[in-house]
């Protein structure tokens, strides 16, 4: 994370520039440079019950607030100003979450652990394992491999601090997870409730496969080349968030 | 193959549909559930659940009768409530869309005793 002098004034020229131009391609590539930044203050946060990559989209959402509001010319350094902002957005993402259950460390790592376990299994055998296939792999009981799937699905009270698919955070979450082109048709685009299409692309992407296009989740796992149990949490996620858009809007 | 009953009734508030859902993946383990199946019922039973007690809860319980037969699950809902707020379930258009998705079939209606849903999952062999 940290730069050498001659980095630092690179950069703080380009924040001048952006400060004039609000220039979106120098925007990302501020935040790509500060990305190292809200993985750190990311992983301060792990302990807590939630998977690291999902911190880091919470920090990098919190960088990119900062990087559009920081104002070069106070002459203070974008890590001290962004630091604040970031760790603010992990805290109001645990606060708001309001994980109805804690869950343990143990359940946690056995619910990230899950993650590759399946999708072996699911190659060697050729569809999607049963619970007690996955608990035989993974050398535990079939009670403990569902306790490890709910605790992805701990989403139920979230508030709307994920990306809620401005143009902006859409272009950052378009970094974070790769998009299926195929799937941006008019098509795609008619078939969306409007609800949906304010999701970040791979959210969206997600959301139309299973829920438009029939496929499962280890389908839609192996079509954007991520575990099935990423898919799972993404979607559960997705799925407080929209009925939490749901009920605003009722 | 286990075939049977269990039934599990839970106060009408959200914070008890996680109680629900791993009832939901447990039964649907018993009778052989792939992982995709496993979580398209507990989708299911979340959405279907939330419909009936809402973001804050009803006064009343909700009564889950898991029916287990070979290679299908079916999920009988009843909310009791004695809040007065009305038994029709509310549904929204996307969770209409969702459910169609995950389940094979499913009802919803509402008597004078309260709401009811009813969901059938069936196993598909790879």
């Amino acid at each position: 994370m940290a730069f050498d002098s001659s980095e630092r004034e690179a950069l703080r020229q380009r924040f001048r520039e952006f400060a004039e131009s609000r220039d979106r391609g120098i925007r990302d590539e501020l935040i790509t440079a500060h990305m190292g930044l809200a993985e750190y203050l990311a992983r301060r946060f792990t302990n807590r019950g939630e998977p690291l990559d999902d911190l880091v989209q919470v920090a990098a959402l919190g960088l990119l607030k900062a990087v559009d509001r920081f104002d070069p010319s106070r002459g203070l350094e974008f890590s001290t100003y962004a630091t604040p902002t970031i760790v603010g957005e992990l805290k109001r993402h645990f606060r708001d979450k309001g994980w109805a259950v804690r869950v343990p460390r143990r359940v946690q790592e056995l619910h990230l652990r899950l993650g590759s376990v399946v999708s072996i299994l699911s190659q060697e055998l050729g569809r999607s394992p049963t619970i007690g296939e996955i608990a035989q792999s993974a050398g535990v009981s079939e009670e403990e491999v569902l306790e490890a799937i709910e605790a992805g699905h701990a989403y139920r009270f979230t508030s709307l601090d994920a990306p809620s698919g401005s143009d902006d955070e859409s272009s950052l979450s378009a970094e974070i997870g790769a998009d299926d082109p195929a799937l941006l048709g008019s098509e795609h685009r008619v078939t969306l409730s409007p609800l949906i299409a304010q999701f970040p692309p791979r959210e969206r992407t997600i959301l139309h496969l299973r829920f438009f296009e029939g496929l499962t989740q280890s389908e839609i796992a192996a079509r954007l080349g991520i575990s099935q149990m990423h898919v799972s949490r993404l979607l559960a996620r997705a799925l407080a968030q929209l009925r939490t858009q749901t009920e605003d809007e009722s | 193959m286990a075939t049977g009953e269990v039934r599990l009734e839970v106060p009408a508030a959200p914070e008890f549909l996680r109680i629900s859902r791993i009832m939901a993946a447990g039964v649907a383990s018993r009778v052989g559930f792939s992982l995709d199946e496993v979580e398209d019922l507990r989708i299911a039973i979340d959405e279907v659940c939330f419909s009936m007690v809402g973001p804050r809860g009803r006064a009343g319980t909700i009564t889950l009768t898991y029916l287990l037969e070979a290679g299908q699950l079916t999920v009988d809902g009843a909310g009791h409530f004695s809040d007065g707020l009305g038994n029709e379930p509310v549904v929204s258009a996307i969770s209409n869309q969702i459910l169609a998705a995950v389940v094979d079939e499913c009802e919803l209606s509402a008597s004078e005793e309260g709401p009811h849903f009813r969901l059938v999952k069936r196993h598909r062999p790879a």
